[in-house]
């Protein structure tokens, strides 16, 4: 009994993934020789998706979407530029910007 | 690596980027904006070592890593801004921001952001403590009440 109970403390952690590797096939060990524990699991799985289903996945509309991405493309453009070495740097960069367009 | 080479690895982590910031900002504009927040404080801090980075981008699994990583700096940028905007917001602003989520949004900002990077986008704990930049036993602190919270505001009498 004691012994179970250690293991339905473990559910969670195993579900979220915060036991560690040792940890993990020690409880999977225990799984494998207990069948009847699998039901425990799976009613702590099934509370782990309601938690899912209460977190948020925004959608972002698709012209938001574009002018995001135009926004994050002149964030590097602008700051990942190098100082022009001369003029054929200034046309490199030119060219590279229009490219990707 | 070439800026416009960059720009191609991240442009397809935008809606990822955008649905996480939402989390911390629930608010079309702001979430948009603390997106092009984290991004300009990312690339300002590791511009070196974005540029001087070799990478060969023929390669699918190469690529796919090397995504991974930008995107796990760019939300570590977005918690720490993020966080502190959300504060900023006040209580009541987030709690009416989606009526649909009230329960996830009474959450504290942190817990909503170690919530996300665990239950949407599949991060290890030890990804988290780096993302979040927070030792292993908070951040199974905030799974674990954020789990209770969620689950109690459901009045379901179940305990994690």
């Amino acid at each position: 009994m004691m012994e179970q109970n250690l293991y339905t403390k473990k559910i969670i952690p195993y579900l979220d993934g915060s036991l560690s590797a040792p940890e993990k096939a020690e409880f999977e060990a225990y799984v494998h020789t207990h069948p009847e524990f699998e039901s425990q699991i799976r009613t702590k799985e099934e509370e782990l998706s309601l938690v899912r289903s209460m977190i948020p996945t925004p959608i972002i509309a698709r012209d938001a979407l574009d002018s995001l991405e135009n926004e994050l493309r002149e964030s590097v453009l602008n700051l990942l530029r190098e100082e022009p070495r001369n003029f054929w740097g200034r046309v490199k960069d030119g060219w590279e910007e229009w490219l990707s367009r | 690596m070439k800026r416009t080479e960059f720009f191609q690895l991240v442009q397809p982590l935008t809606e990822k980027l955008y649905s996480m910031a939402f989390a911390l900002v629930p608010d079309d504009l702001q979430a948009e904006q603390l997106v092009i927040d984290s991004m300009n404080a990312f690339l300002l801090k590791e511009k070196k070592s974005v540029l001087i980075k070799m990478v060969d981008l023929e390669s699918k699994k190469n690529v796919q890593l090397l995504r991974r990583t930008y995107y796990k700096s760019l939300l570590r940028y977005m918690c720490d801004i993020g966080v502190r905007r959300s504060n900023q917001m006040g209580e009541a602003s987030l709690a009416v921001a989606v009526e649909e989520f009230q329960p996830f949004f009474a959450l504290d900002a942190k817990v909503r952001f170690v919530m996300k990077l665990r239950f949407e986008n599949q991060f290890t704990v030890e990804e988290i403590e780096e993302i979040a930049q927070l030792p292993k036993y908070e951040v199974i602190e905030k799974l674990h009440n954020g789990r209770f919270l969620l689950l109690n505001d459901l009045n379901s009498g179940v305990h994690p």
